[in-house]
């Protein structure tokens, strides 16, 4: 497809400066060489007494590792983008899909512009919910970026027309995207064996398609760094005038 | 339908279903696990299910290094691999396991055998997470070794299917008043009270349940199985009920 859209022009130059990402995960680890900072740190979970969600910003630990994966690969497109850590997981199980909902709210109410999705929820309960979400964050401006599950079944709100779904494909560059023709999945990045960030500083070897989703997460951050007015429907435009798998190779700069 | 006709219906229902329960989860959980680690070429394969409280998670089910030693630990459901996998319903795959001392010394602990590599799949039914499925140390250079997750993922949905039947089963009461409330939408009034008497009683006695199951097992093998397991059931019971004075 050649719209005259490059990958030098969508992100030459940017850095992610000034983008706010919201890592909606198990917490982010500051402390990581390959995370460095921090910016907003809120931990949400199910107080079981009082029947509600309970929120605690301020700083906070990463429970599994997984959500220091996701902000050590955003930070590799988008160096200097603000992450925030929404903590969801790892409390307990019970309530998680309300404390999921209640944290992806909150990050859109406070302005984040690049929301990245690492869990989703089969439950045919949650469609509904889930789908509201999803439209306050496209009229808001915000990019929700969704890992697909391998499971058959749909997932939400990966499931979604206005969220980008990611899966993992067997690439290592993390610029490099695919886009994909037949949806629901939409696009293809790297989370196939690849080295992520992890607990206690340290550096494993993993692959899933959560792993995926944060390097698509990277780039919106650096191309809104680089052109702040466009909206979730723009990025995704863009993302599909950039995939690899939809470019001559001439046409690419970037 | 008055609401105690529902209620005896739902009571005799639960206590009832673990009787006609279809046999060999087990087995056929045993199989999958064996045939998936053979089929990947891993050195283990187990099966992890969550505790109603979804506080923790329990090995039911084990092949390969470790399986006795594996096969009913519990872990709390919300820490390391496991638990990420069923907290986040994403599978997950480690390929350098061994480089975190403190995992391996903890592993080989509880197990005896320390993984190199991982593969961990969510168990899950369209209504509720039940587990994870997992693979340790498989054979990545098969041909076609990149598809594995997807492929452990269709076992898991086998594992899934066979579990969700037997819960059924375990709890037919709540199942068949279900069934009805939503079959009869032309009659709203049984309707509402099906779903409500659904609702409200707990599910089946486990110790009745086991009794069925047992007794149904003995009567599987034939008419006299069946007469032996009356003949001593109402033995027990009329001395039940001639030494029950005294203990009142």
């Amino acid at each position: 497809m050649d719209v005259g859209i490059t990958k030098e022009w969508a992100w030459g130059g940017a850095t992610g400066a000034g983008i706010g990402v919201a890592v909606i995960d198990s917490g982010v680890d500051p402390g990581h060489p390959d995370v460095r900072s921090v910016e907003r740190a809120i931990a949400l979970s199910w107080d079981p007494d009082e029947e509600e969600v309970r929120y605690d910003e301020g700083p906070h630990e990463d429970l599994f590792g997984h959500g220091t994966a996701c902000a050590g690969i955003i930070r590799r497109a988008a160096p200097e983008c603000d992450i925030w850590s929404v903590r969801v997981l790892g409390e307990r199980l019970s309530g998680k899909g309300v404390v999921f909902a209640a944290g992806l709210r909150w990050a859109i109410e406070q302005g984040a512009r690049v929301i990245n999705l690492s869990l989703s929820t089969g439950r045919e309960d949650y469609y509904g919910l889930f789908h509201e979400i999803a439209d306050e964050a496209f009229f808001a401006g915000a990019v929700l970026v969704c890992a697909v599950n391998n499971v058959p079944a749909p997932t939400y709100p990966g499931q979604f027309a206005s969220v980008i779904s990611v899966a993992a494909h067997d690439g290592t560059d993390p610029f490099t995207i695919d886009c994909n023709p037949t949806p629901p999945v939409e696009f293809g990045a790297p989370g196939i064996d690849i080295p992520v960030p992890w607990l206690n500083g340290r550096t494993i070897r993993s692959t899933g398609n959560s792993f995926a989703a944060p390097h698509v997460t990277g780039l919106v951050a650096r191309l809104l760094s680089k052109h702040p007015h466009l909206t979730p429907y723009d990025v995704k435009t863009v993302l599909r005038a950039v995939a690899d798998n939809a470019r001559l190779p001439e046409q690419d700069h970037g | 339908m008055p609401d105690d006709l529902l209620r005896d219906l739902r009571r005799t229902a639960t206590d009832l279903g673990p009787a006609v329960m279809p046999v060999g989860t087990e087995s056929l959980l045993r199989a999958l696990t064996e045939t998936a680690r053979q089929l990947f070429g891993a050195a283990a394969c187990s099966l992890a299910l969550l505790t109603d409280d979804e506080t923790e998670l329990v090995f039911t089910t084990a092949a390969g290094q470790g399986a006795d030693d594996v096969t009913g630990l519990r872990i709390p459901a919300t820490q390391g691999i496991a638990g990420w996998v069923v907290s986040s319903g994403q599978p997950i795959a480690i390929s350098d396991l061994a480089s975190d001392p403190r995992f391996a010394r903890n592993v080989a602990e509880q197990t005896g055998y320390v993984p190199q590599a991982i593969l961990a799949v969510p168990v899950v039914s369209s209504r509720r997470m039940l587990g994870v499925m997992s693979l340790l140390d498989r054979d990545t250079r098969r041909p076609e070794a990149d598809q594995d997750m997807r492929l452990l993922a269709l076992f898991a949905d086998q594992a899934a299917i066979a579990l969700e039947s037997v819960r059924a089963f375990g709890d037919l009461g709540r199942v068949l008043l279900t069934a009805v409330a939503e079959a009869d939408s032309a009659t709203p009034d049984l309707a509402a009270a099906a779903r409500r008497i659904a609702d409200e009683a707990p599910g089946a006695d486990a110790d009745l349940a086991a009794l069925a199951a047992t007794f149904a097992t003995l009567a599987r093998r034939g008419a006299p199985e069946r007469r032996l397991a009356r003949g001593v059931l109402e033995q027990v019971a009329a001395y039940v009920e001639r030494r029950s004075p005294r203990t009142r």
